[in-house]
């Protein structure tokens, strides 16, 4: 089998609305594979088919060799999933849990044991072991949920958005997580998210998710070159007049709906000095002059004109945390 | 077996983590019993009410009801509870695992049938020192206590997987629980309401348990017949596992 995942023209209406709208895309053995994209731009969805917990309305997945529609308890076997929301019993202890889970999937006496200390030592959670989950921080849930899906080894791993909500401290710690149960189970990491750091410090491949369709997809690097080298932005005192700047030192042009012009050139340092001698000598007034390497978000702003964060951020942390919040109420 | 036994495990978990749900269920139907109770028993313990309420004292004649409720509530509140599975996601975790979703229910029902019966335990060992009651009923009662155990967590898990939010959740509980705890004949007896209400009664699966709570524990003739009251309550357990069972099967997170 060269490929963890193999999906053909997958298509998932709810209703009317059509949240994956056609995608095709493989993820080899062994790599970590990332869903780059803001919210509500399908990537959920597409996990959750994946997963087996809902059918496509068309087209074909086959993770792991099997067929999602056709065998889902053969993919269930081999699986395992972080979702986007936590998902573990509050109530219980660390140890509950893992060990509830662990017998769900088969596993009993020494073995399961064994290997719920293992896992528990690795996320650094076997201090608490005996303290109910709802006693811990965002970050501790999130850790004892990767250590309860590496419990009965997956083949391939689904983290849905793993560190949605948490602080840039946390969640640099749960990347480390990531990379060293991946190095260690060598198993196939199939991660959405809406942080750009995050696919990057982590995804060997990434697609770029947009309104249910993948608008592009390969290693950051591969997909930072759709834009050139370097990135400047500019802000002009008459955009809609000027439109753009030509002049063959600058690759690539364009006006963004925010007013600013994008410039793609090879080297910015020695770019900006031409750029403002190409302005006075045309006339054209710069109030500002901003620069950088691209990032994956400059790709996506590219590709869609808008930003990742625009809506992703700030709603997104807000939903986790209003979630986290209802639990604790409705459990008590 | 795996999956059932380990859904009963966690059930029972929960519970002994929670003090003060062990707590909240054993001091409201204490409440009920001592304070109806005793308030009650002051009017209806004279010669012309005794065969009102089958030629026991009133508080022999309520003990066997409450034990009842307490077993109807519990194992309601304990089936209904798996909304939070669903809104808080363990649901999920159970439909992506390769487990037999039909033992998975089974076991969340037989957990909660479990921790209701064991309540019902407490009350009726409490109530020893209340009321004249037959130790040689008390094996029957816990057989029959355990059959609607069952019947009504299924029911609870049956309403929850069809409730979308939990904003329905009081409501439920109002429109279900209060009505046939009332229903019942767990406080007065079903032979002087209105016509109307006894015909409720009647529909009403919780009437069956508290006629034969009543029989074993305070030797009150039974006003459907013993075997009546078993076989009703089977087939109500019977039917509402299958349905419950049938939804959970087709249960998706959408």
């Amino acid at each position: 089998m060269e490929n963890a995942i193999e999906v053909d023209g997958l298509v998932k209406k709810y209703g009317d609305f059509e949240a994956v709208r056609g995608i095709s895309f493989r993820v080899r053995k062994s790599e970590i594979f990332a869903f780059l994209g803001p919210n509500g731009a399908g990537k959920t969805t597409t996990v959750h088919v994946l997963t087996t917990l809902l059918k496509p309305t068309s087209g074909r997945a086959i993770v792991a060799g099997h067929d999602v529609v056709r065998e889902p308890n053969e993919v269930r076997r081999k699986i395992g999933i972080v979702f986007q929301d936590p998902s573990i019993d509050s109530e219980l202890t660390a140890y509950e849990n893992m060990y509830i889970h662990g017998r769900i999937y088969g596993l009993t006496g020494r073995e399961l044991k064994e290997k719920i200390e293992r896992l528990l030592k690795f996320v650094e959670l076997w201090d608490f072991k005996d303290k109910q989950v709802k006693t811990f921080s965002g970050g501790m849930q999130r850790r004892l949920e990767i250590a309860r899906s590496l419990l009965h080894e997956p083949q391939i791993l689904f983290l849905d958005e793993p560190t949605i909500g948490l602080d840039p401290q946390t969640r640099a710690h749960i990347w480390d997580y990531i990379r060293a149960m991946k190095e260690e189970h060598d198993m196939t990491v199939f991660l959405t998210t809406h942080y750009m750091e995050e696919a990057e410090q982590l995804a060997d491949r990434i697609a770029i998710m947009d309104h249910g369709k993948i608008i592009a997809e390969g290693t950051a690097e591969e997909l930072k070159r759709l834009i050139g080298n370097d990135v400047v932005y500019l802000r002009l005192e008459a955009p809609e007049e000027v439109k753009c700047l030509k002049a063959d030192f600058i690759r690539g042009c364009k006006l963004l709906p925010d007013g600013r012009v994008r410039l793609d050139v090879e080297n910015a340092t020695e770019a900006l000095p031409r750029i403002f001698e190409l302005a006075s000598k045309s006339g054209i007034k710069i109030l500002e002059a901003t620069y950088h390497r691209p990032t994956l978000n400059d790709v996506f702003l590219h590709l869609t004109g808008r930003e990742i964060r625009d809506e992703a951020d700030e709603r997104g942390a807000m939903k986790a945390r209003m979630k986290r919040r209802m639990r604790a109420f409705g459990r008590r | 077996m795996r999956v059932f036994t380990t859904m009963v495990y966690r059930e029972l978990k929960r519970f002994s983590h929670s003090r003060a749900r062990v707590l909240g269920s054993i001091i409201n139907p204490l409440i009920w019993l001592i304070f109806f109770g005793k308030g009650w028993a002051g009017v209806f313990d004279n010669p012309m009410a005794a065969p009102i309420f089958g030629g026991v004292d009133y508080m022999t004649y309520l003990v066997p009801g409450i034990v009842a409720m307490t077993v109807f509530n519990m194992s309601f509140m304990q089936g209904i509870t798996i909304i939070w599975d669903k809104q808080f996601g363990f649901l999920k975790e159970i439909l992506v695992a390769p487990a037999s979703r039909t033992e998975a229910i089974l076991g969340r029902i037989t957990g909660g049938a479990i921790m209701a019966l064991i309540q019902g335990v407490i009350i009726l060992t409490l109530s020893f020192a209340l009321a004249d009651l037959k130790v040689s009923g008390v094996l029957p009662a816990f057989g029959l206590g355990f059959i609607v155990g069952i019947a009504i967590a299924a029911m609870g898990v049956a309403i929850a997987l069809r409730m979308t939010s939990m904003e329905g959740f009081q409501m439920v509980i109002m429109m279900i629980m209060l009505p046939m705890t009332f229903l019942s004949g767990a406080f007065y007896p079903i032979r002087t309401m209105p016509e109307w209400m006894q015909w409720l009664a009647k529909i009403n699966p919780l009437t069956y348990a508290v006629d034969g709570s009543r029989y074993y524990l305070a030797g009150v003739a039974p006003t459907f017949g013993i075997t009546t009251d078993w076989l009703v309550l089977t087939a109500l357990a019977a039917v509402l596992v299958g349905v419950a069972a049938f939804e959970f099967r087709r249960a998706t997170i959408e």
